[in-house]
């Protein structure tokens, strides 16, 4: 069977769309979590403060201004369908240089450092850096899921290679202290990524994988576990901003594959209130779509 | 929830009638001052060489503006994580600094030198940058432009909201 072609240009035009809907509007979800958690909230200065960051988001969408002057680093999963060839580039460059224009067009900020060691020049380049994540579906499709991820809650990312004996309990404790240790540092309230098995680079990944592509918990258990460690970060944590209120987390999302039988990899990934995520998706019958339902 | 309004420069300004929790709006001119600002500062002074302006007579705000659109006063601009300015604020301090502008907690070294120095530390709710920036006056670039979002940038702001974290 031939494979069907994506041109370079509508990978260009989706990328140029989906970041210039996240960097100004607010996550549909996210901002229903933090609504319910004002209507729950009791702490005058907790309420002043989500009342703010609601705020936020309608000025925002009203000034096409960025959510957080941290436009953050793009983070692209790409589910590329074994049917589909691309033509005009690698993907890496076609979405890479795709973003710097996004930046330019929408006066994001340059938060690159070029060299993580020798900081202090402030260089520009034609194609964006970003982190991309490749895997191949079978089908005629591909899926992009994209988020501007920024660097005061990426900062609060954790990684464990815990005793397998540890189970469900010794893994619910490392996320919950791993969140409420952060503090005030990641913005709180805060989305909580949790990647459990794989190996050392697996469950890191499952962890932004579990931020990031929209999903339902369908395992039962791990549902039960997303609750219990969202309630106690609550119990625990010190509230919106780090400062007041009982609410630290709006979501605890955990995402588990199969691992080595000597281990038990734990990652927590965590993103700030201003959670700058969308998915698109383009098929060979040519239609792009808002991708929110999109499967894992 | 008591509020108070400040004005800076804040020279001679005691603030012990604000209490950590207090809403602050914030009005007058202030500087950000990042990373890569703040270590270049800590240089000038181990070489005792002049800064470009009296820490005394300014507040510093932990922030890396977006680039400013066409037509507006300035881009989004809001609050950067404090802690990693810990290393560079006690020299800061006994330079004069009086109020730093960020978010999250302080270690416990910078906690004790603001409380020594009679400084104050406000958080500025983090992410809600569209909405801080209507606050704005007037934005000018005033230091190494070569650092982009780390230069040092000059703000006149009118009522940016705050809350005091330690005093
Ligand atoms: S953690 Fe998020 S909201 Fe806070 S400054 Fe960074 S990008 Fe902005």
């Amino acid at each position: 069977m031939a494979k069907k072609t994506i041109q370079a240009n509508e990978i260009r035009e989706l990328v140029l769309d989906a970041i210039g809907e996240i960097f100004c509007t607010a996550h549909p979800e996210t901002r229903q979590l933090l609504e319910n958690a004002l209507a729950r909230e009791k702490d005058e200065i907790a309420r002043d403060m989500l009342e703010t960051i609601l705020g936020n988001h309608e000025i925002a969408q009203r000034e096409s201004l960025p959510l957080c002057q941290d436009t953050g680093l793009l983070v692209v999963f790409a589910e590329l369908g074994n049917g589909v060839l691309i033509e005009g580039g690698s993907l890496r460059d076609i979405i890479g240089s795709a973003a710097a224009e996004a930046w330019d067009k929408y006066y994001l900020r340059d938060s690159i450092a070029w060299d993580p060691l020798r900081r202090g020049t402030n260089q520009k380049g034609t194609t964006l850096p970003l982190i991309l994540h490749l895997e191949q579906i079978p089908g005629d499709e591909l899926i992009l899921h994209f988020a501007l991820k920024g660097g005061g809650s990426e900062n609060c990312s954790f990684l464990k290679m815990m005793l397998p004996g540890a189970g469900m309990r010794g893994v619910e404790e490392f996320v919950i202290q791993s969140v409420v240790e952060s503090g005030g540092r990641p913005c709180p309230p805060v989305m909580v990524g949790v990647g459990i098995g794989g190996n050392f680079e697996e469950c890191a990944i499952l962890a932004k994988k579990a931020l990031m592509l929209p999903s339902e918990q369908k395992d039962e258990e791990l549902r039960e576990m997303e609750e219990r460690i969202l309630d106690e970060i609550n119990k625990r944590g010190k509230g919106v901003m780090g400062f007041a209120g009982s609410t630290t987390a709006l979501k605890v999302c955990i995402l588990a594959k199969p691992c080595h039988i000597a281990s038990l990899p734990v990652a927590v990934n965590i993103d700030c209130h201003a959670h700058r995520v969308t998915s698109r998706r383009i098929n060979v019958s040519r239609e792009t779509s808002d991708d929110s339902g999109a499967t894992r | 929830m008591k509020q108070h309004r400040l004005l800076v420069p804040s020279k001679g300004t005691d603030f012990s009638h604000l209490q950590p929790g207090d809403k602050v709006l914030l009005s007058g001119v202030i500087h950000t001052a990042r990373d890569q600002a703040h270590q270049r500062l800590v240089e000038l002074i181990s070489r005792n060489e002049s800064l470009p302006f009296d820490l005394a007579n300014t507040a510093l705000f932990y922030c890396g503006p977006s680039p400013t659109p066409p037509g507006k006063v300035c881009g989004a601009i809001g609050p950067t994580t404090s802690s990693r300015m810990d290393p560079y604020t006690v020299p800061l301090l006994e330079q004069g600094l009086k109020i730093m502008i960020g978010k999250g907690e302080r270690s416990a070294d910078v906690e004790t030198a603001i409380k020594k120095y009679g400084a104050l530390y406000l958080v500025c709710c983090g992410g809600t940058s569209a909405l801080l920036a209507q606050t704005v006056i007037s934005f000018d670039l005033f230091a190494w432009p070569e650092l982009g979002a780390e230069a040092i940038y000059r703000l006149e702001v009118k009522d940016l909201p705050c809350y005091v974290a330690i005093r």
